[in-house]
């Protein structure tokens, strides 16, 4: 139940809306981080809590392409295949994980680690490859630094390769 | 006066109320621009992009659908351009269209084959991969081929905007757009149809008559719904004299073609198998086969017999108001003249007797004095006792259409909590709501009066006019203590405070009184203080304001105004207003009967002591509606003689000597009036079931047979009689003009009329306990309306049943909680009187304390009832118990 | 890697490229930042700072390059009731990531400029739709906001002028569409992000109905510099009068050194590539240039002396859009780079106008068609038709963007389209269309 649980972070997202609805995406945000996808119990709890139906919740999450209705794996990659990245690479890159995981994108490895996903432009096309892992996107991505990443994220949980703040190119000299 | 701008359209040119979109001015001009997402009930969308068309200074084709009409403006539908932009906007929505017309319900009547044939070739230019949507089961009663939908959202648009439900989802992006329920449950929500009805295409259809016709192949006949006091107006599509489907044309009747659950899914009633097919008379003790001929003639036979040996007042009748008044006024014509008494009752004695009868007293009308178009353009509305979707969803429709669209203040006094539930809660839409135990209704209504005198709202021509009456009555709720209302109500007084202001700052009024108010004790007391409140406020009079008993019954408010009353003769004039009677007597060249007549609960008691010694029972079933504790059947089986005019063999009908079987709406012609007065036509569908026969066409027969013969030729003859004795029946014209209240009358209640029973209607009366202080498991039982049946008759409507096949015990979750009940657990609820089990429902809109349990399946609800008989207006309740609550073993 | 010192002086990355500089309040304040909110708060009328923008000739760095001042002067003059801003940070235009940089480096600059659009037009509330994949980003953006507000930036009372201005950063969830100024309401809203019939306006009814300025975040950046600077000084950068000021340029693709670069409107194409971006990556040589983002037209190495601004792009035949830029070199398909962003769209587009719903998936597979060398000659006039069909004859201009890549490529590459189809027709495979079954 996320009302017990986020009770005052819930009170604080309602109260930056003239209008609940609007607190819909952050909670829709909450409940999937909790449980790693989108559950029908937290999409009427949501409803409930908006005072909106079941259904308009359902039509909202099923209309943006973050939110997910099935559990995806532990670290859900997602590689940017529009153009821009394609003109430098993404399409090895998306081969190269392909052969590394095991798996064709849109199916999670059998150890539940991680999910595979093709997905549009996420506004890294400066600095393609690149690919989001969970929250963090890893960009300029070669062969050998995907092959690192994966065995961070195995090992640690989380990778030193992970992009900062964006800059590109980085500063001008002297 | 509207300001208006000048068009000109195709070189028509035309003048119409700014504002008017284009589309629907070229309509004017007899122009009609294809589309698909537009539709007069709902906001403009402009997503099928099929309406487009050219207006000059425009650089690009606009939506007709969207764009108002502007002063000047000069717009071409049929350029080649405009022709080229439609057949390509056709032409994308084809495209993944599957073209599966032959066996599409749809074919036919669907705008897509209409504008295909109007505009593409034959052969289309994709030759692409189709999309495809996995079928998905969707609900009992509706039907999805969503490859067929052409994302209009027509259906999205009306659930939300029009139904305030708010079921269906677009769910998806892009071509995978699919409409769907809640992921992959099946629909659930008020099954109103208007999906169904406002598709364009063949995407969502009615399963009850799925490939079951070809548009084509159908007979239709414009008639009125006999579920509700609405008066709905639908069509009747039969085949070979089945019926296959229901439906109301956009814009029809009352209901503007909107239609409810009972309205669209609840048909089957007409055809269940268990229809009476012949008459039966009781021999040897069992009921068995008959001829009409035998059977009326025993049934004359034995009542001249009866009438000789105790006279007519051993007679007594009672009629259902779901009769036409043609066979309402026969009726009590037929008790009257025939049998020579006034012991007439009729079903409006359970209710819609009280709302007369307060509005007679304070304003000298039987009817309203608003309409619904009155409801729409309201700019406060208040509602007392009545979740008005479930008992008269289409009032509710107006109450929604005022609130949502005209941003109407709405107040709300009910038993209901506001939830977001699968059907609609007026309470959501309340800006003001008091959400009160079954008893505090008046407390309520009293806080709001009580705001209005302290608060100084009273109206400055009112204290001028009627300073005593005003005085009276501020005297009155001065004497109610705020802390006493706040406790009965469990509101605070500012609420009130707050509720008075932005209802008394309106011009234009009205309140409906549901219910909840008419079906419980001093119903008549509580609608006359509701008349005061309208009368202090200032509202009471003017234009678009007025008190609105809703009408439970298709036919309430015609059984009173057709006589079917021992107090009303057909009018409604009282049964001793000595003018009326001359003249009456006068039309039926005889004298009628004298002495007060009984009511239906007198009668009951008549049976049971002997002085009543035969009834005549048309199309009422007391013996499964009244509770156990009343005595009915032990009553009714002490009669000598028992008839019953039946479609089904009812509780009643199997206490009967005899019993005729009546033919139903679906099968006679006639009238009924509907909740705000407006007489409609009734047309039969399909022939006569079985022997089946009209119940005029049966009363008219034994009035031959009892040697006083009551004969016309059809239901048209007695609809000539009765439009020259009652007012308000010359006219079946699309909009009734409403009577405006009798100043006379008025005057008289300001004057002196008011007094009586004053201090009764100015009492908080006694409180239960309150719901918090229940540790004994007790809950205070209900016996309410649902929206998908209608009195215990739909309950043998095979589409209703999908939805709901029994009753269920609702009450709040944290009573289940208190209680340690979950959703689905079975219980035992007792009282001193008896005891049942049932199913929980827990559901957020019931208040804590109350549970809820549906009328149309209380056959063992009603065993733990008791029924109380007001002393003024004789109406039976028996709507409420105190009970006791624990899992069944 | 690293870039030659800048011929021009920057002016929104100005900040950032100071070795050290962290985004921090306490940097962006010693960088002279929240001067030009100190100046007009309480000093100056709002009409007078809209007057100023107007004059400034600072156009919307979103897409469109509507002028903002006058955009803000559409709002209704005297109106009472709650007004709100909302800063367009979806930035989902394939090619484009400057609103990234902007806000993950220099938030306080960002948030200076909502301040500054607040007060003008008189809203309390700002949202930052922000795309739902910048975590970073909006992590950044509300640490930012939280350091505004405790030192009287932002908040109630803003530096005791008693204005109010709250800023709130509200996520997407993935979706392009929701770059649309309509869409984005809706989706702020807690709705579908399906783009709104216009008219009304969002500066009569926009956000819940009330009047709504929606601007993108570089357009917000600027406005710091043009309040401390004076509109003068801004109307004089880049190619006035009608388009003035720098412009940060994304450029991808198969250049030395792609990123962001601000520049004054009106360097070439081939300034920015060949000067700042290092030219090309390889030997080969420059074979087709996207000047604005997926929904521009396609330029040939002809266009690379079409200067980089409003006009000249227009004029030319194609947009200057959200800055992105997009090099491809010889040897790139470009009936493959059409498909590539044809399933972008087809992916995005939200449903809503049959048109732009159907005919996404029809262009799509059409050309997925052709590129698998399955195609066949009329597939062509089909492509155009659809596409003409399309353009003009939807809700919100998504339809107009979807089929740039599409017409500009057939008009100035046909051939390669005509190659693939040839292939085809030579192997017999343009006859092997989709099984019956799956046609009607
Ligand atoms: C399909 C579509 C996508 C858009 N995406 C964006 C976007 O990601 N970011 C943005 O700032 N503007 C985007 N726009 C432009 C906005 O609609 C709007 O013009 C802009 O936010 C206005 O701000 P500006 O005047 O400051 O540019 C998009 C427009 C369309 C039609
Ligand atoms: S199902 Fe019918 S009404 Fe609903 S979107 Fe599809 S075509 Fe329109
Ligand atoms: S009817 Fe106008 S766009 Fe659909």
């Amino acid at each position: 139940m996320l009302r017990e649980k986020y009770k005052a972070e819930i009170d604080e997202i309602l109260s930056r809306y003239p209008l609940r609805r609007s607190a819909l995406l952050p909670l829709l945000y909450l409940a999937q981080k909790e449980e790693g996808y989108v559950t029908e119990a937290a999409m009427k709890e949501i409803a409930s809590i908006l005072k909106i139906t079941p259904p308009q919740v359902y039509e909202t999450v099923t209309f943006y392409t973050m939110l997910n209705l099935r559990p995806v794996g532990k670290f859900h990659i997602q590689v940017c295949k529009s153009l821009m990245c394609a003109l430098v690479g993404s399409d090895t890159l998306l081969g190269w994980l392909e052969v590394r995981l095991g798996i064709k994108p849109g199916n999670t490895t059998k150890d539940g680690l991680f999910t595979l996903s093709k997905v549009e432009c996420l506004a890294a096309c400066g600095t393609g490859p690149m690919m989001q892992i969970n929250d963090d996107y890893y960009e300029r991505l070669t062969e050998e630094k995907v092959d690192r990443i994966l065995a961070d994220l195995k090992r640690d949980g989380t990778s030193s390769l992970k992009s900062g703040p964006f800059m590109w190119p980085e500063r001008t000299d002297g | 006066m509207v300001e208006t701008v000048k068009l000109t359209i195709d070189g028509h040119h035309i003048t119409v109320p700014k504002g008017t979109l284009v589309i629907e001015a070229a309509r004017q001009v007899g122009v009609m621009v294809p589309h698909f997402c537009y539709h007069p009930k709902l906001k403009p969308d402009a997503n099928c992009r099929m309406c487009l068309v050219e207006i000059e200074k425009m650089p690009k084709l606009q939506t007709a659908c969207s764009t108002p009409a502007a002063e000047g403006m000069v717009v071409r539908t049929a350029t080649t351009v405009v022709n080229e932009a439609h057949k390509s906007v056709l032409e994308f929505i084809l495209a993944n269209h599957p073209l599966d017309c032959p066996v599409c319900d749809q074919g036919g009547r669907c705008d897509l084959q209409d504008f295909s044939h109007e505009y593409t070739p034959t052969t289309s230019r994709f030759i692409e991969v189709k999309r495809v949507f996995p079928k998905e089961y969707f609900s009992p009663l509706i039907e999805t081929q969503m490859n067929r939908c052409v994302q209009c959202l027509r259906c999205v648009r009306y659930c939300d905007e029009v139904m305030d439900v708010k079921a269906l989802a677009p769910s998806g992006r892009g071509t995978m757009t699919e409409i769907k329920h809640f992921t992959h449950h099946e629909l659930d929500c008020e099954f109103c149809g208007g999906c169904v009805q406002i598709c364009p295409v063949g995407a969502i259809t009615s399963r009850l008559s799925m490939y079951e016709f070809r548009p084509w192949m159908l007979k239709r006949a414009d008639t009125v719904c006999t579920y509700c006091g609405d008066g709905c107006q639908i069509t009747i599509q039969t085949k070979e004299n089945q019926l296959i489907e229901v439906m109301s044309a956009q814009g029809a009747g009352r209901n503007n073609g909107d239609l409810c659950a009972r309205g669209f899914f609840g048909y089957h009633v007409s055809t269940h198998p268990d229809r009476l097919q012949h008459p039966l008379i009781r021999r040897n003790g069992e009921l068995v086969q008959a001829t009409w001929e035998d059977a009326l003639e025993w049934v004359a036979e034995t009542a001249i017999r009866l009438k000789l040996a105790h006279g007519p007042n051993a007679f007594g009748g009672l009629i259902g108001a779901r009769c036409t008044n043609e066979d309402l006024y026969l009726f009590q014509k037929f008790m009257r003249l025939v049998v020579g008494t006034n012991n007439i009752d009729s079903s409006a004695r359970y209710g819609q007797i009280n709302g007369v009868r307060a509005l007679r007293r304070v304003q000298g009308t039987s009817r309203w004095t608003v309409t619904f178009d009155d409801i729409v353009s309201a700019e406060a509305l208040l509602l007392v006792g009545t979740n008005v979707t479930e008992t008269n969803p289409i009032t509710g429709l107006k109450v929604k259409e005022a609130v949502k669209k005209r941003q109407a203040t709405l107040l709300t006094i009910e038993a209901l909590e506001p939830a977001v539930g699968t059907i609609s809660n007026i309470a959501n839409l309340a800006a003001h709501h008091f959400s009160v135990q079954p008893d505090g209704f008046k407390p309520a209504v009293l806080g709001l009066i009580k705001a209005v005198v302290e608060e100084n709202l009273v109206s400055q021509p009112l204290a001028q006019k009627a300073p005593g009456y005003v005085q009276a009555v501020s005297e009155a709720v001065r004497r109610l203590s705020w802390q006493a209302i706040e406790r009965a109500t469990g509101s605070s007084s500012q609420s009130f405070i707050d509720a008075t202001r932005s209802f008394t700052r309106t011009a234009r009024a009205v309140i409906l009184v549901g219910q909840g108010v008419l079906r419980a004790p001093d119903g008549s007391g509580l609608t006359a203080t509701l008349l005061d409140l309208l009368l202090l406020t200032g509202h009471h009079g003017l234009p678009g304001c007025g008190v609105a008993p809703l009408a439970e019954e298709n036919n309430d408010q015609g059984a009173v105004e057709m006589g079917a009353a021992l107090e009303y003769l057909p009018g409604p004039s009282d049964a001793n207003d000595q003018a009326a009677r001359a003249r009456l007597a006068q039309a039926w060249k005889e004298e009628l009967p004298k002495g007060p007549g009984k009511s239906l609960m007198e009668m009951i008691e008549g049976a049971r002591t002997g002085s009543l010694k035969a009834m005549f029972i048309v199309g009422e079933n007391p013996a499964g509606s009244l509770p156990p504790s009343a005595g009915t059947m032990e009553a009714l089986q002490s009669l000598d003689l028992l008839v019953c005019q039946e479609l089904f063999l009812t509780e009643t009908a199997r206490l009967a000597h005899v019993v005729l079987p009546a033919c139903s709406y679906a099968e006679k012609d006639g009238t009924f009036t509907n909740t705000e007065g407006h007489v409609q036509s009734v047309r039969h569908a399909i022939e006569l079931i079985g022997e089946s026969r009209p119940d005029w066409e049966i009363l008219s027969a034994l009035s031959v047979l009892m040697g006083y013969p009551l004969e016309y030729g059809d239901a048209k003859e007695i609809f000539k009689e009765i439009r020259s004795l009652i007012p308000g029946y010359g006219l079946l014209g699309p909009a009734p003009t409403p009577p405006r209240p009798d100043q006379a009358v008025v005057e008289s209640y300001l004057k002196t009329g008011y007094s009586s029973g004053l201090a009764e209607r100015y009492t908080l009366g006694e409180r239960r306990a309150a719901s918090g202080e229940r540790k004994d498991f007790s809950l205070t039982l209900l016996v309410t309306q649902t929206l998908f049946h209608s009195g215990k008759f739909s309950t043998r409507a095979k589409g209703l049943l999908q939805v709901q096949a029994e009753g269920a015990f609702s009450l709040n979750p944290a009573d289940g909680t208190r209680l340690g009940l979950a959703e689905g657990d079975r219980v035992r609820v007792s009282n001193d009187l008896g005891e049942m089990t049932t199913t929980v429902k827990l559901q957020d809109r019931v208040p804590v304390g109350l549970a809820l349990f549906p009328e149309h399946f209380d056959q063992e609800a009603r065993r733990l009832l008791r029924v109380s008989t007001d002393p003024a207006t004789q109406v039976p309740y028996y709507k409420s118990a105190s009970v006791k609550v624990e899992k069944a073993k | 890697m690293t870039m030659a010192k800048p011929k021009y002086e920057l002016i929104l990355l100005k900040n950032m490229l100071q070795p050290g500089y962290t985004g921090s309040l306490a940097d962006y304040e010693r960088a002279g930042g929240y001067q030009a909110l100190r100046k007009i708060l309480g000093k100056v009328a709002p009409a007078e700072v809209t007057a100023m923008v107007t004059k400034s000739g600072l156009r919307g760095r979103g897409g469109a390059g509507f002028p903002a001042g006058i955009k803000w002067g559409f709002l209704p003059k005297d109106y009472q009731g709650p007004k709100y801003l909302c800063c367009n940070a979806d930035e989902s235009e394939p090619g484009t990531f400057k609103d990234r940089q902007l806000m993950e480096r220099d938030p306080h600059q960002v948030l200076e400029g909502i301040a500054i659009a607040c007060y003008a037009i008189g809203a309390e509330t700002a949202y930052i739709y922000i795309r739902g994949e910048f975590v970073l980003g909006a992590k950044i953006l509300e640490k930012a906001i939280a350091e505004a507000r405790a030192a009287g930036y932002l908040g109630k009372n803003v530096l005791g002028a008693g204005v109010t201005i709250d800023v709130w950063v509200h996520r997407g969830a993935g979706a392009y569409i929701c770059g649309e100024e309509t869409a984005l309401l809706e989706s702020l809203e807690g709705k579908r992000g399906l783009p709104r019939v216009k008219p009304p306006f969002p500066a009569t009814a926009g956000l819940y109905g009330k009047p709504t300025v929606i601007n993108n975040v570089e357009t917000l950046a600027n406005l710091p510099h043009i309040i401390t600077r004076g509109p003068e000084w801004f109307a004089s950068i880049g190619s006035p009068p009608k388009s003035t000021g720098m412009r940060i340029f994304c450029v991808s693709g198969h250049v030395k050194r792609p990123g962001n670069y601000e520049v004054p409107m009106g360097i070439t194409c081939r300034d920015l590539i060949f000067e700042h971006a290092g030219g090309m990556r390889s030997d080969k040589p420059l074979k087709a240039i996207i000047p604005g983002g997926a929904s521009a037209s396609f330029f040939t190495p002809e266009h690379l002396d079409v200067k980089l601004d409003f006009e000249s792009v227009a004029q030319a035949g194609s947009m200057l859009g959200s800055g992105g830029v997009t090099v491809m070199e010889e040897g790139t398909s470009m009936v493959w780079a059409a498909l590539r962003l044809m399933e972008f769209f087809h992916h995005e587009s939200c449903g809503k106008c049959s048109p732009c719903r159907e005919g996404s998936s029809w262009l799509v597979q059409t050309l997925r068609r052709i590129v698998n060398k399955r195609g066949r000659m009329q597939d062509l006039e089909t492509l155009t038709d659809l596409c003409q069909n399309i353009a003009g004859r939807t809700v919100c201009a998504f339809g107009d963007a979807e089929v740039a890549p599409i017409l500009s490529t057939l008009k100035y590459w046909r051939h390669e389209y005509e190659e693939l189809i040839r292939t085809a027709e030579a192997n017999g495979s343009s006859e092997l269309l989709m099984p019956a079954a799956a046609r009607h």
